[in-house]
C-alpha cells in the first residue's frame, strides 16, 4: 500500500509524536523539560523486546506493558525528585538539570540491563532490528498502519479525557491558570502526577514504536532526543496538539522530505537527514519565536486581508 | 539580605583548601600505587575540562544564558585545528593539502613527514602551537557570535534546545563530511609535541596548566571589572540592568564570544593531546553534560568552585575505571561491566547536588566593593560614631 520510505516515515512521525506530545505535556503542567524522555523511550522499546523475546506471540500486545512502565518510570521521577523542587519553585533550568541526571541513572540501567540479558540469556539486545518481527499487512509493513492508528487513538483518548471527564477539565484549568485552579479547590499535586503518568507512558510507547523503523540500541533514545525536543518547540510547548503535530512534522519531513532531497540532488545527502528537522526547527523559530502553537492565526489572516484592500483602495 | 560581616566572613577558604587537599592526598596515593602516567592523564583532563566548565560558567553561571550547546564551541576548535593548521603546513612543504588531506590513505602518510618536520624545529613547534590556540580562539569567537543572533530573540528554555540541538548538528556535518576531519574515520594532528619525545605527558600537562592558569586568571578579571558586574545584574535581573541604561543584547553577545572562544580553545588543545580529532567523540553527552554536572557541583556562579567540581569528579571516574574490577566485581557475575557505573555516578551526583546542595560544594560569593580591609576600617568607624553619639 505504502512504498516503503512513506511506511519508514509514518511509523517514525508517528513516535515523535507522541514523545513531543509527552514533552509537551510536561512542559505545560510543571515546567520541566524531560531529558528523561530519552531513557523512558529506550526503556519502552527494551520492554517490548523483553517480552517478544521470552514470550513471543504478536509484538503489538506488549506496547501496553511499555506505556504502563513508562508511567512507572514517571511516577518515580515525580515523587522523588520533581515534587520536592516543584515545591522549592526551582528555575527551569534546574528542573531541566536533575531530570538529565534520572536519565543519566535510566541509561546507565539500561546498560547493565543489555550487558545481563547478553551473558545470561545469550540474547543480543544491543543491535535489534524490531522490524524483522513485524507482519505484512496489506501489501505493507503492519507497522505502517498500526502505529499511526496507536498515535491517533492515544491523541483522540487523550482529547476525551481533557474535554469530557472531570478531572481532566481540571487539570486544563490547573494548566491555564494554576492559581486560580488552586484557588478554586483543584489539587495541582495530583493534576502534576497524571501528567507525568501520562507524559512517562507517552514516551515509553513512543519508543517501543520507534524501535519499529530504526535499529534499536541502548542509545536510541539519547540519538533521538534533539527531534522529540523540535518537535515539541516546533509546535510551540504551550498546546497539547501542537505538540503531536509538530513531532508528526518533524518525523516526515526527516524521512520523506530527506527521500526527495536525495532522489533530486543526490544519494550523499542522505548522511546529513537531520540537519533537516533542524533547520524546518530554525527557520520557524526565527519567524515565529513562540512555534506553530504560538501564532494567532486569525489575528493573521486579518492581517493579510486588511493588506489585500489596501492594495486595493 | 545578609549582614555585611558575614561577606566578610565568607571570604576564608575553608571549604576550597580541605577539598583539594583530599583531592591532593588521593591523587598521590595513585601515583605511589599506580606510578604517574595515569596522574598525568588524570590532570590533563582535568586541565581540559576545567578550562570548558570555567567558560560555561561565564556564560550560564555569571550572565545566566542557558547554553546546553557547549559542544558546539568545542567542536568549532576541535574541527579548525584538525582542517586547517595541518593543511598549512603540508602547502608550505609541498605535500599533499587539499581535500585529499583529510582522506585516511593519505593523512596517515602526510601527517609522519610534517612531524619529521616538526621535530627538528622548536621555534616551528611552538608557534605552531600557538597558531592553533589562536585560530581555536578566532573560530569559536565566531561560532559564538553565530549563536548569539538566536540568544536574543529566543526565550530561556527555546534557546537551551535549540542550542542542543545544533550541537548535534554540527557533530553530523563532521561525521558526514569527509574532507573536514576525515568523517567517519579520524584525522591526524601533527603534534608540536614531538620536539619533546619521552617526556611528552609532562609537557602537556605543563603547558595545560600554564593555559589553565591563564584562563582562571582571565576569568577571575573579568568577574571583578565593571563589566562582570554587569554580567550578574543582567543575570539577577534584565529588567534592573534595562532600567540602568545597559545593552543587554550586546553584553549577552559579548559574554557568548569570550565564553565561546575559551571553550574552542579547550576543544583545540583536547585534539591536540590526543594527537587525532575523530568527529563521533563530540558528544553533547562528554562536552555539554559533564561540564554542566561539573559546574553544578563546583557551585554555579563561582570560578573556584568550577576547578575543584572538575576535580573531584575527574577523580572520582578516575578511581572508578581503576578500582572497578576489586570493588564492583560482584557485578561481572551476572555479566555486567561496572564502567556503567560512571553515568550513574554522574547521575547521581547531579540529582544529589540539586536536591540538597542547591548552592554546590564552594556557593558563588558576593563580590565586595571595596577590599575586606578597608570595609572593616569603615564598618569599626561608623560604630565608634554610633556608641559616641547619644540616643534620642
Amino acid at each position: 500500500m505504502f512504498p516503503p520510505w512513506l511506511a519508514g516515515g509514518l511509523v517514525y512521525a508517528s513516535a515523535l509524536s507522541l514523545t513531543a506530545g509527552g514533552i509537551t505535556l510536561l512542559y505545560i503542567t510543571t515546567r520541566t523539560f524531560n531529558f528523561a524522555h530519552a531513557s523512558m523511550a529506550t526503556f519502552g522499546f527494551y520492554i517490548t523486546y523483553i517480552f517478544y523475546s521470552f514470550r513471543g506471540g504478536n509484538l503489538y500486545q506488549y506496547l501496553p506493558l511499555s506505556f504502563l512502565f513508562g508511567s512507572l518510570l514517571g511516577i518515580i521521577c515525580y515523587i522523588g525528585l520533581n515534587r520536592p523542587l516543584l515545591k522549592r519553585q526551582a528555575s527551569t533550568i534546574t528542573l531541566m538539570m536533575s531530570t538529565l541526571g534520572y536519565d543519566l541513572i535510566l541509561l546507565s540501567i539500561i546498560q547493565m540491563l543489555c550487558d545481563y540479558l547478553s551473558y545470561t540469556f545469550k540474547l543480543y539486545p544491543r543491535r535489534v532490528t524490531m522490524s524483522a518481527f513485524d507482519f505484512e499487512m496489506f501489501g505493507t509493513s503492519a507497522a505502517s498502519i498500526i502505529t499511526p492508528l496507536i498515535a491517533i487513538t492515544i491523541l483522540t483518548l487523550l482529547h476525551l479525557f481533557l474535554t469530557r471527564t472531570k478531572f481532566g477539565i481540571s487539570m486544563r484549568a490547573s494548566i491555564e491558570n494554576p492559581i486560580l485552579a488552586s484557588a478554586s479547590g483543584i489539587n495541582s499535586d495530583k493534576v502534576y502526577l497524571m501528567s507525568w503518568v501520562i507524559g512517562g507512558g507517552m514516551a515509553a510507547l513512543g519508543g517501543a514504536v520507534m524501535s519499529l523503523t530504526m535499529t534499536g540500541t541502548p542509545v536510541m533514545g539519547m540519538t533521538v532526543i534533539p527531534y522529540m525536543f523540535a518537535g515539541a518547540i516546533l509546535g510551540g510547548l504551550e498546546n497539547i496538539y501542537g505538540g503531536i503535530l509538530g513531532g508528526f512534522i518533524v518525523g516526515l519531513a526527516e524521512y520523506v522530505g530527506i527521500y526527495y532531497l536525495a532522489v533530486k540532488v543526490g544519494p550523499w545527502i542522505l548522511g546529513y537527514r537531520m540537519a533537516l528537522p533542524l533547520l524546518i526547527m530554525a527557520i520557524t523559530l526565527l519567524l515565529f519565536p513562540r512555534g506553530l502553537a504560538g501564532i494567532q492565526w486569525s489575528y493573521l489572516l486579518e492581517s493579510i486581508k486588511r493588506a489585500r484592500k489596501g492594495a486595493k483602495s | 539580605m545578609r549582614n555585611i560581616g558575614d561577606v566578610l566572613k565568607q571570604n576564608l577558604m575553608k571549604r576550597e583548601v580541605i577539598i583539594s587537599l583530599v583531592m591532593l592526598l588521593v591523587l598521590t596515593y595513585l601515583a605511589i600505587s599506580l606510578g604517574f602516567p595515569i596522574i598525568f592523564s588524570t590532570l590533563i583532563l582535568f586541565f581540559i575540562f576545567s578550562i570548558v566548565t570555567l567558560s560555561l560558567n561565564l556564560e550560564v553561571g555569571h550572565t545566566g544564558i542557558s547554553q546546553f550547546g557547549r559542544v558546539i564551541a568545542v567542536i568549532a576548535g576541535a574541527f579548525v585545528v584538525g582542517a586547517i593548521p595541518g593543511r598549512i603546513l603540508a602547502f608550505l612543504y609541498g605535500l599533499p593539502f587539499g581535500l585529499e588531506y583529510a582522506d585516511d590513505a593519505v593523512n596517515y602518510k602526510v601527517v609522519p613527514l610534517i612531524h619529521k618536520i616538526l621535530e627538528k624545529d622548536i621555534a616551528l613547534a611552538l608557534g605552531f602551537l600557538l597558531f592553533c590556540l589562536v585560530l581555536a580562539g578566532l573560530s569559536g569567537a565566531l561560532i559564538g557570535w553565530l549563536t548569539s543572533r538566536p540568544a536574543i530573540r529566543l526565550r530561556e528554555a527555546y534557546l537551551g534546545i535549540s542550542l542542543l540541538a545544533f550541537g548535534d548538528f554540527f557533530m553530523w556535518v563532521g561525521h558526514n563530511w569527509e574532507p573536514l576531519v576525515g568523517g567517519t574515520t579520524a584525522v591526524f594532528i601533527p603534534d608540536p609535541f614531538r620536539i619533546v619525545w619521552g617526556y611528552r605527558m609532562q609537557a602537556v600537562a605543563f603547558t595545560l596548566l600554564a593555559i589553565l592558569v591563564l584562563v582562571y586568571l582571565f576569568i577571575e578579571r573579568i568577574t571583578k571589572s565593571p563589566f562582570g558586574r554587569t554580567l550578574k545584574m543582567l543575570r539577577d535581573s534584565p529588567l534592573v540592568s534595562r532600567v540602568y541604561g545597559k545593552d543587554i543584547v550586546k553584553i549577552r553577545t559579548q559574554s557568548l564570544v569570550i565564553g565561546s572562544a575559551i571553550a574552542a580553545i579547550g576543544g583545540a588543545l583536547y585534539v591536540i593531546y590526543t594527537g587525532t580529532c575523530t568527529a563521533i567523540g563530540f558528544t553533547r553527552l562528554t562536552w555539554t553534560f559533564w561540564p554542566w554536572a561539573y559546574m553544578m557541583l563546583g557551585g554555579v556562579g563561582s570560578n573556584i568552585g568550577m576547578v575543584l567540581g572538575v576535580l573531584v569528579l575527574t577523580v572520582s571516574r578516575t578511581l572508578i575505571i581503576l578500582y572497578r574490577k576489586s570493588l564492583f566485581g560482584f557485578l561481572l557475575l551476572w555479566g555486567i561491566d561496572p564502567i556503567w557505573l560512571e553515568f550513574t555516578l554522574l547521575g547521581l551526583v547531579i540529582i544529589f547536588i540539586i536536591l540538597f546542595m542547591p548552592y554546590g560544594l564552594v556557593p558563588e560569593k558576593s563580590e565586595t566593593v571595596l577590599p575586606s580591609g578597608r570595609i572593616k576600617a569603615i564598618l569599626e568607624s561608623v560604630r565608634k560614631q554610633s556608641s559616641q553619639t547619644p540616643e534620642n
